[in-house]
């Protein structure tokens, strides 16, 4: 098997920046990401959404680069921009030609810096937001499923808890006020990480990050929020009203163990032998055998995360099987693992794919026009979480090294009633779109 | 280092560009086998994986008349089985060789594709000709595929951005092909086994395939493989069958769809055009950047930046073999339908009456040119820039040129464009919403057809 090395260089500027970097000069490209510290799980309680709406607010502008510059100066030198709001991170990337480096670490330096905004900015933006909301959540068939459904029903702190979108009110009340103390609490360089990748001289890398990013001040560090989970004592359920497809769908998810420990790795194999696609005993079961099922996989996000997550599995029974027997059979699934474990044979190829698929994130990860998206994002995380950006040149193995006892006795650990909750998004009426 | 007040007025100036540096277009290698499969091989050897897309130059169009969506059906049957593997081994196969495969065929072509650890190459280059010659279609896994499709159908008539496009390749199309999307579910109960094999065996000859392999190898050694593997493949070529060009919708007309309960109305917009094989092809490429293709783009700054009606408004110039088509489409609130289809139109006349600035050619310029490098930075990516020049029998030199090609065009290169390819006055236009909350607004563009979701005609 071959091996691949990923080069990572870092250090951390006078003002606390750390800073990143993975020359590739495969290709004439370049991915810069500015990662901060903070998500929707962060996010000040009664102001559901607001990471998100925030996050909105740094491409209306900054002290010089105004209203649309920034997407204009991107799109400009050939490039791509977007950002995302997650659990516990806000990212800001672009991928542009390796000539625009420059000019793509000023413009990130600028809104780190100075965020420049006005009403008018945020209430265009609200509006937007609740488009997005509208177009991906309120007015699609299982919009929002299961990624919104879970939280309040699995979970009992407000962070972990909330409607991450935000309800309508909650984005109402935001004042331009609340905006610039979130990015003065939070969008502080030594909240934050740069990321660069691709075709360039590290040297010249660094000291461009040094010139542009070095003077922004220093911020004291933002409140922790304390997202630790009471211990759960039993199954949860809760129901979901789904108003315009035609069936049922169930969302089953189980808390995960803690970031880093010795499961943290079999969890994630683990996922592997019950999801990812048709080889998945879930799906397997369910979908191809049984045939109770029009769909069914699932998937747990731990390189990611940084507190409580779960890993969840969907289904959606066939309109004529109760939800209760597509339950049962799920739970045949994970009695079966419980019992019997994996076989040696099973594991290793579900390690075979867990290494193809790590490459293939690495290479790319969101969609073909953004190189190296995955592997800057292994990288943040690795640097924010962990403090060790070179994981990602190690995790693989950790992985690998993963045994079939390792992946049975945490199945008997973790896949259990009082570690999971259960959602059924159920039809409101049938033939509601005659 | 600068000193502060050097530093401080560096930060108000935009940073120059640096030289560009040169983009090394990959090396193709390019084969035609005795039994007429066209290979195409492209290194890319950063990480230790390999792309592979077997193209059949047949799809739905071909079978929209008689059996619609067979094409599509046939594809995801085939992955199912085969002379010697059954279903679960194909999937225990593909886990072992660290791969995923997908089977799918759009209006014009079927494909299978492959993607996996480059150290299996041979293994999965041989799970890809086992699947194209010796597929078993079992009756089992046919009828399980067949309510699994009619269960997405019932689905995606409720999905508004599908119920748009079904409506506008309706109006477009007409008695063409290319009109129909998607089956009916009377449609997919009736398919049978024998049809899809048919199917098959008629299209799925290498006289009729395209192979493109991109990634971790060395290309000559995998030419080699190719052969061995695909060399003793015969089936003829099947007939092709070229269907009249529609005549062109003319004046505007408004077809409501009717979803109702929606709190969001989908509005998209839009008229023939042309392949890619138009010399107006990239003219087109790049008015429609500046006006909806790009988030720095006309109707994105007004109807999302300025105005907020909508989160993700984007136009296209899209181009199946034998036709093409523009559209725009936008998501927006209920109240402002009427609204955004009047920015819409506005921008699109202002395309078409008066140049664009040059600061905005020179940006749209820049922007196609390096996102277009871009793509070809990953595996995935490159084979996407590749089929569709090998699928669409484009230039061989159309990587190499595109760059140029785009740098060359001007502003009224743009309008000229705008004004042959955005057909403001006989543009289409479909709202997909709830009726009670739209259907005045849509009136004031015209006269109105309505719609259910299965696309039974209303009385208004």
């Amino acid at each position: 098997m071959s091996k691949l090395h990923i080069p990572v260089e870092h250090t951390t500027l006078a003002n606390g920046l750390r800073v990143v970097a993975s020359p590739d000069h495969s290709a004439p490209f370049v991915t810069v990401g500015v990662y901060y510290q903070i998500g929707f799980r962060l996010e000040p309680r009664g102001r559901s959404g607001f990471a998100h709406l925030f996050e909105h607010m740094m491409f209306q502008g900054s002290e010089h680069a105004g209203k649309m510059e920034h997407i204009r100066l991107v799109n400009s030198s050939g490039g791509l921009l977007n950002g995302t709001t997650n659990y516990d991170i806000t990212n800001y990337f672009e991928s542009v030609p390796s000539n625009a480096l420059e000019r793509v670490l000023w413009l990130e330096a600028d809104r780190m810096r100075a965020l420049k905004v006005d009403d008018e900015n945020l209430r265009n933006q609200r509006d937007v937001v609740k488009e997005e909301v509208r177009v991906n959540v309120m007015n699609q068939p299982y919009g929002g499923f299961p990624w919104l459904d879970l939280p309040p029903i699995a979970f009992r702190n407000w962070p972990n808890a909330h409607n991450f979108y935000g309800d309508f009110a909650d984005l109402d009340a935001a004042t331009l006020a609340d905006v610039r103390q979130f990015f003065h609490t939070y969008y502080a360089p030594n909240n934050a990480v740069l990321l660069m990748l691709g075709d360039f001289d590290p040297k010249e890398a660094f000291a461009l990050a040094k010139q542009y990013f070095e003077h922004i001040p220093t911020a004291p560090a933002p409140p922790r929020a304390d997202v630790s989970e009471p211990p759960q004592q039993e199954e949860r359920t809760g129901e979901v009203p789904e108003k315009f497809g035609p069936l049922a769908a169930i969302a089953i998810g189980y808390t995960m163990p803690q970031r880093d420990s010795k499961d943290w790795y079999a969890a994630a194999i683990l996922d592997r032998v019950l999801h990812g696609g048709r080889a998945g005993r879930v799906h397997r079961r369910l979908v191809l055998e049984r045939q109770i099922a029009v769909d069914a996989d699932g998937g747990a996000d731990l390189l990611e995360a940084n507190g409580p997550t779960q890993m969840v599995t969907r289904i959606f029974p066939k309109p004529e099987v109760d939800t209760k027997a597509a339950i049962a059979a799920f739970d045949e699934v994970i009695g079966e693992l419980t019992a019997q474990g994996v076989t040696e044979d099973e594991l290793a190829a579900v390690k075979v794919k867990t290494r193809s698929d790590f490459y293939s994130m690495l290479e790319g990860g969101m969609g073909s026009y953004m190189p190296r998206f995955g592997l800057m994002h292994y990288l943040a995380c690795f640097t924010l979480f962990d403090g060790d950006p070179d994981r990602v040149n190690s995790v693989l193995d950790s992985l690998l090294a993963v045994t079939p006892s390792d992946v049975q006795s945490l199945a008997q650990k973790i896949l259990v009633r009082p570690n999971r909750a259960v959602v059924i998004r159920r039809p409101v009426a049938k033939g509601v779109a005659q | 280092m600068s000193t502060p007040a050097a530093v401080n007025t560096n930060l108000a100036a935009v940073p120059a560009l640096g030289p560009e540096r040169p983009v090394a277009w990959p090396k193709r290698t390019i084969r035609t086998l005795a039994n007429g499969l066209q290979v195409v091989l492209a290194e890319s050897r950063t990480f230790p994986k390999v792309s592979a897309q077997l193209f059949f130059r047949s799809g739905n169009a071909v079978v929209a008349r008689t059996t619609p969506g067979l094409a599509e059906m046939t594809a995801s049957v085939v992955r199912t089985g085969t002379s010697s593997r059954t279903s679960h081994q194909i999937e225990d196969d593909l886990r072992r060789m660290g791969a995923d495969l997908s089977t799918s065929a759009g209006a014009d072509s079927s494909v299978i594709g492959i993607s996996g650890l480059a150290e299996f190459s041979a293994g999965l280059l041989e799970l890809v000709s086992d699947l194209a010659r010796n597929a078993s279609f079992p009756e089992s896994e046919f009828e399980r595929e067949r309510r699994q499709k009619l269960e997405e159908l019932k689905i995606a008539r409720t999905t508004p951005g599908f119920l748009a496009n079904e409506r506008f390749r309706r109006v477009l199309f007409g008695d063409h092909p290319y009109a129909i999307v998607a089956p009916t579910e009377e449609q997919v109960a009736a398919y049978r086994r024998a049809e899809l094999e048919k199917f098959y065996r008629c299209h799925y000859t290498p006289a009729n395939a395209l192979l493109i392999a991109v990634g971790d190898f060395a290309s000559e050694a995998m030419l080699a493989q190719i052969e061995e593997i695909f060399g003793d493949w015969r089936a003829p070529l099947p007939e092709s069958s070229l269907v009249a060009v529609p005549p062109k919708p003319s004046g505007r007309q408004i077809f409501l769809v009717h979803l109702p309960g929606t709190v969001q109305t989908e509005v998209l917009v839009g008229n023939l055009a042309i392949t890619r094989h138009d010399p107006d092809w990239f003219r087109a490429v790049l008015a429609n950047s500046i006006y909806g293709g790009a988030f720095h783009s006309r109707l994105v700054i007004n109807i999302r930046e300025q105005k907020g009606y909508t989160y993700s408004p984007r136009s296209g110039v899209n181009a199946l073999r034998q036709h093409g088509y523009f559209s725009a489409h936008a998501a927006v609130r209920n109240d402002v339908v009427a609204a955004t289809l009047t920015e819409m139109f506005y921008e699109l006349d202002r395309m078409r009456s008066l140049p664009v600035t040059a600061e905005e050619l020179e940006s749209a310029r820049s922007y196609l040119t390096g996102v277009f490098s871009l793509g070809l930075a990953t595996q995935q990516g490159l084979l996407t820039q590749l089929s569709t020049v090998y699928l669409e029998r484009l230039p061989e030199d159309y990587l190499e040129t595109y760059r140029d090609r785009i740098r060359a065009l001007s502003a009224d290169d743009v309008m000229l464009a705008a004004r042959r390819h955005f057909d403001s006055a006989n543009a289409q236009i479909i709202i997909v919403g709830d009726r009670d909350q739209i259907a005045d607004q849509a009136a004031l563009f015209g006269p109105v057809t309505q719609y259910d979701v299965h696309g039974q005609q209303l009385s208004n």
